[in-house]
């Protein structure tokens, strides 16, 4: 039995835990606001609140309903259009009116969902943010201007009313009062936890274990409806993300957008916040996880690319709590192949702090900018003596390799003193050590060139940085 | 007025096909498609899929009552393939079952025998191999060889543009429910009411006022619901067959791999110039990517050949234009229905010419632009021409020449970044091309409470036609626009309705509401008039719902106006017609008058590229477009910014890839339309002042498809960028995707 609250509902079913929510929204509880136009969460047409109580306290995050299986929402509460109904038009509905930011209308309920989503998510209440927070809500009609217009008045009006100053605890009175949200959200918490239920966590063999199945429930759909499902979301054990002994340790079931938004990464690793925002949209980064991003073994993952270079290792649990741990650069065997038995699943991800002469850089490129697969990415870790000479060089590749790539035999080049000669000729060797394939993200001959020129612009941008 | 449809829209009550609720016995209809190109069918086995689970009935062609047939201008289009294949994705059988799951998953129990034939996929070959739809067009203006030896700069070449995928939200999908007496209503998601209650009717064997057709909105058409009625006749077929409500809903991936998109061109160009850069003379052969089936591809040659001279004066051309059949998906109408592929060669040619002669592109262009008097290649003279007041508003506001200043100074500070400049004018011819398509109606009803409901045969499908309509309502009744509701579009209220495209929805069918609300206006006056026994019916007014004589308000309301006449037995409906006048065009001669009118525009466009990675951002856009008197300026500009970034998808990222054997490889995850922040920060749009239009309801003008041709502007930016970095390759092919650009500079 799968329980929660959707909308002001509660409800109990008896549905796989595989079935896919946008599905159970409009088939099983004829709720047809949230539209669905291509089930892979590529459009954010379908985009839904879900809202989990955490301290007391509701934490909520816009997704894509369309990829989403209902047994990982247990516990939450759901929020579709239909439950922003205050009777009145809701601000941001009103926003969107007023600027003429709804053509078609089949892609506005998820940007009023994101919008919503928006001012429970950010920390910062600004322009920028609310465009990225729209990153994953695809319009074919309007060339996104009035949508644009109509997130920029949602700031004005947040800051007029001291949104940003009220604390976090009295926003979402605050959001009730600006008739952002209706006050029913107000009970949400204690109706959340008299429906209170855990499933039994265990393995088996059959289990396909779920973290995060954005990538998962994309490909599969169908074979996964009825089987055993194992959500990493349900180890609230494994969401932390803390420092220990010069290490960053990163729980198994922490969404992306937790880890790019997180302090400790702001701390020890600032460019990520940005570099994540090519990773997908927010309504992926808000279930997607790093560990899932591992497993999927995709040789492009942006997540992957980057912790190859961070040196990072994993932290494997097997069904009876026992644990080893391995690099990530010997965690992959061949394509889509890796290093963990059925029953195993990624427990932690340690990821080393750089030293201060370290320098860290990510690099991709994809057809299009944001949520696009990479036709190339790169990450770098480059350590420069004082006399500029190399002491430490990692270099990871994507699309260019059956697995994700550390390139090898790189310690050649250790020692030397850095030049535009030198760039040169670590790019060539790259280039030449990488044996790519054409397929839907380029030609092989693209991808070769490409990579050595996204090496040129690792040292680029380090340079840059040291001036 | 802002689109009424918006408040619906915001709360998700917009009710789109599949949020129809489910009428009871409603069974799922999916597609069997052909996973050959090209071939011959020697036996389809349906005997697996038809013990599958949940399966009601698989149809094959030896199932259909009527004509299997629903090719829109040519009749080679079955709607299910008993014998010749042309594609990969061809309907074979509809397999209906409880639910959709079922219906897909019996699908693939259908085994198929196919004898593989040689496929064509490269238009060029294709007509090599006199493989063409329709015939070849030739249009020959002034003399061309002489026009050639005075000219002092010539340039000629090749080049090609891509296709696009329509993205509407609301993939292809419809609803049949048969009613008494082999009747049948059909919710679709479709712009041809008329067109596509004819191939039900014909697919069915039943007469056409047997068939109901109802269009609520579409979730985006933008061209790809306008000619090819797969989906819908299919709905219908298998509901009519099984006498059950049917609902068809294909997913995504299905309609990326199976529906017609823009047409891909090549082009053989030839452009001379004399001494001061004027035109003398363009030849140019188009070679239209036309797909299996001739589907709706010759009229959109048709346009892409009217348009090649785009916004210049051009006294000698000779253009030839052919249709090639190809083994992929017969493509179909996308916003700009060929003008955005005309415009481009010409724009492409003056580019490579203004490189030989050694002139500024932008000046060029300026000097060659339309004005009135001129005459287009098809014997057309031009009136009212705005070509160049929309060029000099853009100046005026942009400074031009300052641009390209700023833009050469950004490049000289910068090695690794540069930027690039692009003018690009519009003039787009507003009618059908078919002159028979330009004429609508519109019927208005007035109840007793004085609420009044308009039904036209424009569909809704996010332009805002129907709040458009609405207000010309209103304002020609004098009346609030809360007391009128634009009703569906149905075949029953509105018969023979043409499609809604071409821009001409609001042209047409306004104009037709607009006769109706005055015909009952007039009605109402002579009612005024007998009661105050004042006769003058010029000085009689309705202002806000009250009834106004020689200015003077009466205290007599819109309401009591309309139950007086009622009860004096007063005809409150009205069906009225109309016609575009003076619009006609001899195929033989390739002369005539075939627009109304035209839309002009001009735009800026400035790119940055990343000279090491080979991407690119577009740094700003600043359009100038003339929409006559607008009918809305809110849905205008939604309008232009919409077209203008669609358009830009295609001249840059928007690339579709096919496997050898010409299966579609794009799909979701990899065929990327213009996110939000693709969009320029600098995004300026400005409807031209004073615009006057006779031609059209209201002085308004069209505004669907001519700002489309502004995105041409996005692929011209980046073309300046790369021809200064070298110019010892031919011009790259449209669109420019970041592989390209990439390819172009290291290559």
């Amino acid at each position: 039995m799968i329980r929660f609250i959707l909308n002001n509902k509660i409800i109990e079913t008896h549905k796989p835990d595989g079935m896919i929510l946008l599905d159970f929204i409009r088939e099983e509880e004829g709720l047809t606001g949230t539209k669905e136009a291509c089930r892979e969460g590529e459009c954010g047409a379908c985009t839904v609140l879900i809202g989990r109580l955490n301290n007391e306290k509701m934490e909520y995050k816009t997704i894509a309903s369309c990829i989403t299986p209902i047994g990982s929402l247990k516990n939450c509460h759901i929020v579709t259009v239909e439950g922003l109904d205050t009777g009145d038009f809701t601000l941001v509905q009103k926003l969107i009116i007023d600027n003429s930011a709804s053509q078609c209308g089949y892609c506005t309920p998820g940007i009023v969902l994101s919008m919503t989503g928006f001012c429970f998510m950010s920390e910062e209440i600004s322009y920028d943010a609310i465009i990225d927070a729209l990153d994953g809500n695809i319009c074919r009609c309007t060339g996104y201007a009035s949508i644009r217009n109509a997130g920029r008045s949602l700031i004005d009006n947040l800051k007029a009313n001291d949104y940003e100053k009220t604390a976090k605890k009295d926003r979402l009175q605050k959001l009730i009062e600006m008739n952002i949200i209706p006050s029913y959200f107000a009970e949400i918490p204690e109706k959340l936890k008299k429906i209170g239920n855990r499933s039994n966590i265990n393995i088996s063999d059959e289990t396909v274990i779920v973290a995060g199945a954005t990538d998962l429930f994309v490909q599969k759909p169908e074979a996964l409806e009825n089987q055993k499902l194992y959500f990493m979301s349900e180890r609230k054990d494994l969401e932390y993300i803390k420092e220990e002994n010069g290490n960053i340790l990163v729980g198994g079931a922490v969404a992306i957008e937790d880890f790019r938004k997180s302090q400790v990464i702001k701390k020890h690793y600032p460019e990520l916040e940005d570099y994540l925002l090519l990773h997908s949209s927010t309504i992926l980064r808000n279930t997607a996880t790093l560990s899932g991003n591992i497993v999927n073994a995709s040789p492009i993952g942006d997540i992957t690319i980057i912790l190859l270079a961070l040196s990072a290792r994993l932290v494997i649990e097997n069904r009876h709590g026992n644990i080893r741990k391995i690099e990530l650069s010997k965690f992959y065997i061949s394509y889509k192949k890796y290093d963990l038995e059925p029953c195993e699943i990624i427990r932690e991800i340690e990821i080393p702090i750089c030293s201060k002469n370290e320098q860290f850089n990510f690099e991709k490129v994809s057809n299009r900018k944001i949520l696009d697969i990479a036709s190339v990415n790169s990450a770098a870790l480059i350590k420069l003596s004082d006399k500029k000479n190399i002491e430490k060089l990692r270099i990871s590749a994507g699309g260019v390799a059956p697995i994700p790539l550390l390139l090898s035999g790189l310690e050649k080049f250790i020692g030397k003193e850095l030049s535009a000669k030198l760039i040169q000729e670590i790019a060539e060797y790259c280039m030449q050590s990488v044996t790519p394939i054409d397929d839907i993200r380029g030609s092989a001959k693209y991808k070769k060139i490409l990579l050595k020129q996204l090496i040129i612009a690792h040292f680029n941008k380090i340079n840059t940085v040291q001036k | 007025m802002k689109n009424v449809d918006m408040k619906m829209h915001v709360k998700g009550q917009s009710v789109f096909i599949d949020d129809i609720k489910a009428p009871i016995g409603l069974l799922n209809a999916a597609l069997f498609t052909s996973p050959v190109a090209k071939g011959r069918i020697k036996n389809i086995d349906i005997s697996a899929a038809q013990k599958s689970e949940g399966v009601a009935m698989v149809i094959t062609h030896k199932d259909i009552p009527g004509k299997n047939q629903i090719g829109h201008m040519i009749a080679d289009q079955p709607l299910l393939a008993f014998d010749e294949i042309e594609y990969i994705g061809q309907p074979i059988a509809i397999v209906v079952a409880d639910t959709r799951k079922n219906a897909k998953k019996a699908c693939q129990l259908i085994k198929v025998d196919i004898e593989k034939l040689e496929p064509v996929f490269e238009p060029r070959e294709a007509y090599q191999k006199g493989l063409i739809h329709a015939q070849k067009r030739v249009l020959v203006n002034g003399n061309i060889e002489e026009a050639f030896k005075k000219s002092k700069y010539i340039a000629s070449g090749r080049i090609d543009s891509g296709g696009q995928e329509h993205f509407y939200f609301e993939t292809q999908r419809a609803l049949a429910i048969p009613k008494e007496a082999d009747t049948i209503k059909v919710c679709a998601s479709c712009q041809s009411p008329g067109a596509f209650q004819h191939h039900i009717a014909e697919v069915l064997d039943i007469p056409m006022h047997k068939v109901e057709l109802e269009i609520r909105r579409l979730g985006g058409g933008f061209g790809g619901k306008e000619s090819t009625a797969v989906w819908v006749v299919a709905a219908a077929l298998a509901a009519k067959l099984l006498n059950r409500p049917v609902k068809l809903v294909i997913s995504r991936n299905e309609d990326i791999a199976t529906t017609g998109k823009r047409h891909p061109y090549s082009y053989d160009y030839k452009i001379g110039l004399d001494e001061n850069g004027k035109i003398l003379a363009f030849e140019v052969f188009l070679y239209q990517q036309a797909g299996g089936c001739a589907d709706i591809s010759p009229a959109v040659l048709g346009r892409s050949f009217l348009h090649t001279s785009g916004s210049y004066c051009i006294p000698n051309v000779k253009i030839t234009a052919v249709s090639c059949k190809t083994n992929i998906p017969p493509n179909n109408a996308f916003r700009g229905f060929g003008v955005p592929q005309g415009t481009f060669i010409i724009e492409s040619a003056l580019f490579h010419a203004s490189e030989i002669m050694g002139k500024n592109i932008i000046e060029l262009k300026k000097i060659n632009l339309l004005k009135d008097g001129d005459f287009l290649p098809y014997g057309m003279q031009l009136k009212k021409t705005n070509a160049v007041r929309c060029w000099e508003t853009l100046d005026e506001k942009v400074n031009i020449k300052k641009r390209i200043e700023a833009v050469e100074e950004f490049n000289k500070n910068n090695q690794t970044k540069k930027r690039g400049i692009s003018v690009i004018p519009v003039c787009f011819g507003i009618s059908f091309a078919q002159s028979t398509l330009n004429q609508a109606s519109a019927l208005v009803n007035i109840y007793i409470d004085g609420s009044v409901s308009v039904s036209t045969g424009a569909v809704e499908m996010g332009q805002g036609v129907n709040t458009k309509i609405l207000s010309v309502a209103a304002n020609t009744l004098g009346i609030q626009k809360e007391k009128v509701r634009v009703d569906t579009t149905n075949t029953s209220r509105i018969p023979n309705a043409s499609p809604t495209s071409a821009s001409t929805g609001a042209d047409l069918n306004g104009m037709a509401t607009k006769f109706a609300c005055e015909e009952l206006l007039t009605r109402l006056k002579k009612l005024i008039a007998k009661k105050t026994n004042f006769f003058d019916l010029d000085k009689i007014r309705i202002k806000d719902g009250i009834v106004y004589l020689c200015g003077a308000k009466l205290d007599y309301t819109w309401e009591e106006l309309i139950l007086d006449a009622y009860n004096e037995r007063t005809d409150l409906s009205c069906h009225s017609f109309y016609a575009t006048p003076a619009i006609y065009y001899d195929r033989v001669k390739e002369r005539g008058r075939p627009f109304a009118y035209y839309s002009y525009g001009t735009s800026l466009t400035e790119v940055e590229v990343d000279i090491l990675r080979g991407v690119y951002e577009i740094v700003s856009i600043d359009v100038v477009h003339d929409v006559g008197k607008s009918l809305s300026p809110e849905i205008d500009k939604g309008q232009i910014e919409g077209a203008v970034i669609q358009s830009i998808g295609w001249t840059t990222i928007e690339q579709l890839r096919y496997a050898p054997d010409g299966k579609m490889l794009s799909s979701a995850n990899s065929y990327k339309i213009p996110d939000i922040k693709f969009v320029p920060k600098n995004f300026n749009v400005m409807l031209l002042e004073n615009s006057e239009n006779p031609y059209a309801v209201c002085n308004s003008k069209a505004i669907g498809e001519p700002p489309f041709i502004h995105g041409l502007g996005a692929y011209f930016a980046i073309l300046d960028v790369l021809r200064k970095i070298r110019k010892d390759k031919p011009l790259p092919s449209l669109p420019l995707t970041p592989e390209k650009v990439f390819m172009y500079i290291y290559e």
